[in-house]
């Protein structure tokens, strides 16, 4: 991809999945997996709930700007909001071990993204930057195979 | 997209067919749907997956609420026909042994 794709959407529910098939046709027009492609959008979509939920706090009149990238086989999702300030430090992953409602968003991402970093040195909000080595997971799913 | 829910009863069983994306916007009213059923506690219930091509972390909580539930009563919660794009999303989650799992509605209804 030459230049990063970018999509702003309000921070309402609704609007998720407008931002998942986008994300769903680029990374089609990648030519990656289907099961990876699911994957990449579960992340981001995650990540955009918790915009919503934590930053504007259930408010549905703002907006979360999204930038996507894949240089080199490496993918790059950047999300930007305006909100609440939270304690990223907070967000870590749950035990799976304790079933219980909530909590799996933040899990899901660690777990499928190489690199997850938050970055609140702004006057307003956070910027989320994560990545993932296309090319590494490919040869590990074909392995799988 | 909105959401469809239906459901049906069959010897004392209820079964919840769910079409749409089960995501944020979609869980508060696939939860309204359920909690009812919960509070009742007389029929088990089966929640048919088959038309649901995504799942996230709010419609895996949804759902969890019903595994609690259960653990709880002497009723069932089961899922059946999870799309393979759902059942990855529970694989990864590690939850397809947690939740009683079944390929079709039949086997599902069996002993519920």
């Amino acid at each position: 991809m030459a230049e990063p794709i970018k999509i702003t959407i309000p921070s309402d529910p609704r609007y998720l999945c407008v931002n998942r098939r986008a994300l769903q046709q680029i990374l089609t027009l990648a030519e990656l997996p289907e099961e990876l492609t699911s994957q990449l959008a579960l992340c981001v979509d995650e990540a955009c709930s918790n915009v919503i939920k934590y930053g504007y706090e259930g408010e549905t009149n703002h907006s979360i700007e999204i930038s996507y990238a894949i240089d080199n086989d490496v993918f790059e999702v950047k999300i930007r909001d305006y909100g609440k300030q939270c304690d990223t430090s907070k967000f870590q992953p749950r035990c799976l071990d304790d079933v219980k409602p909530g909590g799996l968003g933040t899990f899901f991402i660690h777990k499928i993204m190489d690199s997850v970093s938050y970055c609140t040195k702004r006057e307003k909000g956070t910027l989320l930057t994560m990545t993932k080595n296309l090319k590494t997971d490919m040869v590990n799913q074909k392995e799988e195979e | 997209m909105t959401v469809e829910l239906n459901s049906e009863e069959k010897d004392g069983v209820v079964t919840i067919s769910i079409e749409g994306e089960f995501d944020m916007a979609a869980s508060p009213k696939i939860r309204n749907f359920l909690t009812p059923l919960f509070k009742e506690n007389n029929r088990s219930v089966i929640v048919d997956l088959a038309k649901v091509p995504y799942i996230d972390s709010s419609g895996i909580a949804t759902l969890v609420e019903g595994l609690q539930w259960s653990h709880s009563s002497d009723k069932k919660f089961r899922l059946t026909q999870l799309s393979p794009a759902v059942k990855d999303v529970f694989e990864i989650a590690r939850l397809l042994t947690v939740f009683e799992v079944f390929d079709s509605h039949e086997e599902a209804l069996q002993g519920a």
